[in-house]
C-alpha cells in the first residue's frame, strides 16, 4: 500500500513538473541571459565555481560595487537600457552535448533569453552554439578553448577567452625564451639541452587537439618530439604511460590532463623518480586548487598554463578588487577558469550597453564592434575585441610555476609573459629525490 | 499482406490496453499543438528516441533473454554513417540512413557470429567489450574526427533532403513516424516464427535445440534486427544534434541506459520499453533541469533518479509493466 502511495505521489510530482515547465515570467526591466555550465556530474566542482563567479559579476553590475574601479561597477544595471538588470538563468548540461542543445532551445524558446553564455566543455559548446546559430541568438563563450569553435564561420558566436593554440604558442615562446636568456633568474640554456620533448595528453576532444597543436608548434620552433601518447583520463593506472615517458628521456614533459589523471600521473612519475628539466601542464587539472592541495611540495617547479593567477592582483588593481569581493563571499581566490566567467558576463554587459537594445541584430552589431579596454578587465589582456571569426584577438595566456614557499606550502608564481614575471624561474625542474 | 495484417492487429491485447494505445496515440499526434513549451518537446523527442532504442533491444534482450550491454556501438555506426556521408560527399539523409542500417546489420553479423558462442554473463561482458573497443578506435581515428567528433553543416531553410529544420516540431513528427514503424514491426515480430523461437530459447535452450531450432542463428538474427533499430535512432541523433562524438554516441552509459529503460519498463513485453522510456526520460530531464541548477542540492536529481529505479526493481523485477499487471490481476 505504501508503495502504491509513493507511486501516486511520484506521478503527481511529474504532472506538476510538466505543468510548471519554464513559465516565462516577464518582470519589467530585466535582461535574461541563459548560462549553461556543468553543474553536476564529473565537472560539478568547476561548474559551481563558474556559476559563482558569473553571479558575482552580475551583482557587481546590477547593485553597484563602490570599491571596484571598473565603470560597470557604478552602473547599477545597463545604462543605455534604462538601468535594466541582468538576470542570469543557469542550466546544468552535465557535460552532455545533446542535453546542452535541448537546454539551449528551452532557454531561447521558453525563457526567451536575449543571449547565451557557456558552456565550458568544448563539445557542449559546439551543440549549444549550433542551436544559437539556428535561432539567430547571440552566444558569448567565456571558457571553451578548442580552436575549432571559432573556425566554423558562425555569425552568432563570439569567444572572449584565448584558445589552446594561443596557450601552446606561449609554451614554445617560454621554451624559446629559456634558450635566449629572457626568463627571469635563468641564464640562457643551450638549445640542445631542451631539444627533445615528450607529451602525454588525455584522449578526448580537448587533449587530442592539444597534442596535435604541440606537434605543429614543435616543428615551427625547431624542437623534436621524441614521444607522444594519448591516454584515457579515467584509467585506474598510468604506469605504462609513465614508463614510456621516462624511457624517452625527454628534456621536457608536457601534459594535457584533468584532475584525477594529473594526480595519478605525477605520483606514478614520482615513484619512478623520473627526471626531466621542464615539466608543463596545459591548464585543467594542473590549475585546480585541489591539485596543489593534494600534491603539496611534490609539485615544486611544475608549470601550468592559465589565464589568471591571483598574483596578478599585485600588478593589476581591478583584479585585486574583484578578487577581494569573490574571496569575501566564497572564501577562494579567483582562478583562470572563474576569472573567465567574470569577463564573460562583463562582455555581455558592455555589449548590451553598446547595443542599447535587446534586438538580436543590434547585439550582433555591438559584438562585432565592441572594444573593452584593458583597464576594465580582471585579466592581464590587452582588451576584448573580436575578429571576423568571433575570436577575441586581444587575449593572452599566462604560464605559472608552482614554487615552494618558506612555510612548506606551494604558491603559483607568474613566469610568462616575461614582463609580468613575479618570481625567478626554477630551472631545471628539481624532480623528486 | 499477412504480415502487415499481423503488424496492425492488436486484438490479442485486453480492451484496457487497446484503449490505452488509442489515447496515447491521440496524445502523441496532438502534442505539438497543446503548447507545452520547447523543453517539453525536446523531452518528448528523447522519449520517442529511447522507446525506439528500447524496442530494438527488446528483440534480443527481452524476447531472446540475452543480456546485451553493447547497443551504443550501433548508435555510433548509425550516426557516424549519416554524419560522415553528409560531410564528405553531401549525401542526403534518406540515402545515408539506409546505408547506416546496412553497415550496422553487417557489422552485427560479424560481431554476433563469434559472440553467440558465449552465454549468460560472458555474453554480456563480451558485448560491453566490443562496444568499448569500437569507441576507442573512433576516439583515435583521425579520419573520422577522432575524439573531436563531427559537426554537420547547418542548412539555412527547412531541408527535407538533409533533415534539417529550425523547429523541433518537424523532428518530433519524424521520430514519431519511426516510433510507429517500430511499434508495428514489434507487434508483428512477437507473433512471428522468430519471436516464438526466441521465447523458447529464453525458457530452455536445450529443449529448443532438441526441437530443431538453430539457436545461434536465431540469436544472430534477433541481434541484427536490434542493431538495425538502434542504427536508425543513431542516424536521427546526428541530424537532430548536428554534432556527434564517440563520447556521446558510443559510451557504455548509453548502452546501459538503453537496456535499463527496456528492463525497467518490462522486458519481453510490447509496452515495456515504451513505459520504461516514458518513466525514465522525463524523470532524468525534468529533474535535471529543475534541480540541476539549484544551489546546495548538487546531485539530488541523481539520487532521486537512482532511488526510484531501485524501488521499482526491488518491488517488481519484471518492471513497471509487471507492477501494472499485478494490480490488474488483483482487481479481477
Amino acid at each position: 500500500m505504501k508503495i502504491r502511495n509513493a507511486a501516486v505521489l511520484s506521478l503527481v510530482l511529474f504532472l506538476s513538473l510538466l505543468i510548471a515547465s519554464p513559465a516565462a515570467f516577464s518582470a519589467e526591466k530585466e535582461i535574461k541571459i541563459g548560462v549553461l555550465y556543468p553543474l553536476s556530474g564529473a565537472l560539478a566542482t568547476i561548474g559551481r565555481d563558474l556559476q559563482r563567479a558569473a553571479e558575482l559579476t552580475a551583482d557587481i553590475i546590477n547593485d553597484k560595487a563602490p570599491g571596484v574601479d571598473i565603470p560597470m561597477a557604478q552602473w547599477g544595471g545597463i545604462p543605455s537600457l534604462g538601468g535594466a538588470k541582468i538576470k542570469l538563468i543557469f542550466k546544468d548540461h552535465r557535460g552532455e552535448p545533446d542535453r546542452g542543445a535541448d537546454l539551449a532551445k528551452s532557454l531561447i524558446l521558453d525563457d526567451k533569453v536575449v543571449g547565451l553564455m557557456g558552456a565550458y566543455n568544448s563539445a557542449v559548446t559546439k551543440t549549444v552554439s549550433a542551436v544559437a546559430e539556428r535561432y539567430g541568438i547571440p552566444m558569448i563563450n567565456d571558457s571553451s578553448t578548442s580552436p575549432d569553435l571559432t573556425e566554423r564561420g558562425f555569425k552568432w558566436f563570439w569567444r572572449t577567452t584565448p584558445h589552446d593554440n594561443y596557450f601552446n604558442r606561449d609554451l614554445f615562446e617560454l621554451l624559446k625564451g629559456l634558450t635566449e636568456g629572457k626568463v627571469k633568474g635563468v641564464k640562457a640554456v643551450p638549445k640542445k639541452d631542451l631539444q627533445n620533448l615528450a607529451y602525454a595528453c588525455e584522449n578526448t576532444e580537448w587533449g587530442s587537439s592539444v597534442a596535435k597543436s604541440i606537434e605543429g608548434y614543435a616543428k615551427e620552433y625547431g624542437f623534436t618530439i621524441t614521444k607522444g601518447l594519448l591516454y584515457n583520463a579515467n584509467a585506474p593506472d598510468l604506469t605504462s604511460e609513465a614508463k614510456a615517458l621516462v624511457a624517452a628521456k625527454p628534456a621536457a614533459m608536457l601534459f594535457a590532463a584533468y584532475l584525477s589523471d594529473s594526480l595519478l600521473m605525477i605520483r606514478t612519475l614520482k615513484g619512478m623518480k623520473a627526471q626531466t628539466k621542464f615539466f608543463w601542464g596545459q591548464d585543467a587539472g594542473f590549475e585546480m586548487a585541489d591539485f596543489a592541495k593534494t600534491l603539496g611540495a611534490d609539485i615544486n617547479g611544475v608549470l601550468t598554463r592559465t589565464v589568471f593567477i591571483d598574483k596578478i592582483t599585485r600588478v593589476k588593481k581591478v583584479a585585486g578588487q574583484v578578487n577581494a569581493l569573490y574571496k569575501k563571499k566564497y572564501g577562494d581566490d579567483l582562478t583562470g577558469a572563474t576569472a573567465r566567467s567574470v569577463v564573460g558576463v562583463q562582455a555581455w554587459a558592455y555589449v548590451l550597453n553598446k547595443a542599447a537594445s535587446t534586438d538580436p541584430k543590434a547585439i550582433q552589431k555591438a559584438c562585432n564592434e565592441i572594444n573593452i579596454p584593458a583597464n576594465d578587465l580582471v585579466m592581464p589582456w590587452a582588451g576584448v575585441k573580436f575578429d571576423a571569426k568571433g575570436q577575441n584577438v586581444l587575449g593572452r595566456g599566462l604560464i605559472g610555476q608552482y614554487q615552494k614557499t618558506a612555510d612548506g606550502k606551494v604558491s603559483l608564481e607568474i613566469v610568462y609573459p616575461f614582463d609580468l614575471a613575479t618570481a625567478n624561474f626554477i630551472y631545471p625542474f628539481p624532480g623528486w629525490k | 499482406m499477412e504480415k502487415l495484417k499481423d503488424a496492425l492487429d492488436f486484438s490479442d491485447f485486453s480492451k484496457a490496453e487497446r484503449i490505452g494505445l488509442v489515447i496515447f496515440s491521440v496524445f502523441l499526434f496532438a502534442f505539438p499543438w497543446i503548447g507545452a513549451g520547447s523543453f517539453t518537446t525536446t523531452v518528448m523527442i528523447q522519449f520517442l528516441l529511447f522507446s525506439l532504442f528500447g524496442m530494438g533491444w527488446n528483440t534480443i534482450g527481452g524476447y531472446g533473454g540475452q543480456v546485451e550491454l553493447g547497443k551504443a556501438q550501433y548508435v555510433g555506426i548509425g550516426s557516424y554513417t549519416v554524419a560522415l556521408m553528409m560531410v564528405w560527399w553531401k549525401v542526403p539523409f534518406w540515402v545515408s540512413m539506409p546505408i547506416g542500417i546496412l553497415i550496422a546489420v553487417g557489422y552485427s553479423f560479424i560481431i554476433g557470429y563469434p559472440l553467440f558462442r558465449l552465454k549468460g554473463h560472458y555474453f554480456a561482458i563480451a558485448t560491453i567489450c566490443t562496444s568499448l573497443v569500437l569507441k576507442d578506435i573512433f576516439d583515435n581515428w583521425n579520419l573520422v574526427g577522432a575524439a573531436k567528433g563531427i559537426e554537420l553543416p547547418i542548412h539555412d531553410h527547412p531541408d527535407f533532403l538533409y533533415m534539417q529544420f529550425k523547429s523541433d516540431t518537424y523532428y518530433y513528427y519524424f521520430i514519431m513516424a519511426l516510433f510507429y514503424i517500430a511499434l508495428f514491426y514489434m507487434n508483428w515480430f512477437r507473433k512471428s516464427k522468430l519471436g516464438y523461437q526466441l521465447r523458447m530459447i529464453k525458457d530452455d535452450e536445450d529443449a529448443a535445440e532438441s526441437l530443431g531450432i538453430d539457436i545461434r542463428w536465431c540469436k544472430i538474427k534477433a541481434y541484427s534486427i536490434a542493431s538495425a533499430f538502434v542504427a536508425v535512432g543513431g542516424g536521427f541523433m546526428a541530424v537532430y544534434n548536428l554534432y556527434i562524438d564517440p563520447a556521446s554516441t558510443m559510451e557504455l552509459s548509453l548502452s546501459i541506459k538503453i537496456a535499463l529503460m527496456a528492463m525497467l519498463g518490462g522486458a519481453a513485453s510490447l509496452w515495456g520499453p515504451i513505459i520504461g522510456a516514458a518513466f525514465l526520460v522525463p524523470l532524468d530531464r525534468f529533474l535535471g533541469s529543475w534541480l540541476g541548477g539549484q544551489k546546495g542540492l548538487t546531485g539530488i536529481d541523481f539520487m532521486i533518479y537512482a532511488a526510484l529505479i531501485m524501488i521499482v526493481s526491488a518491488y517488481q523485477p519484471r518492471g513497471i509493466w509487471g507492477i501494472i499487471e499485478q494490480f490488474r490481476k488483483r482487481g479481477h
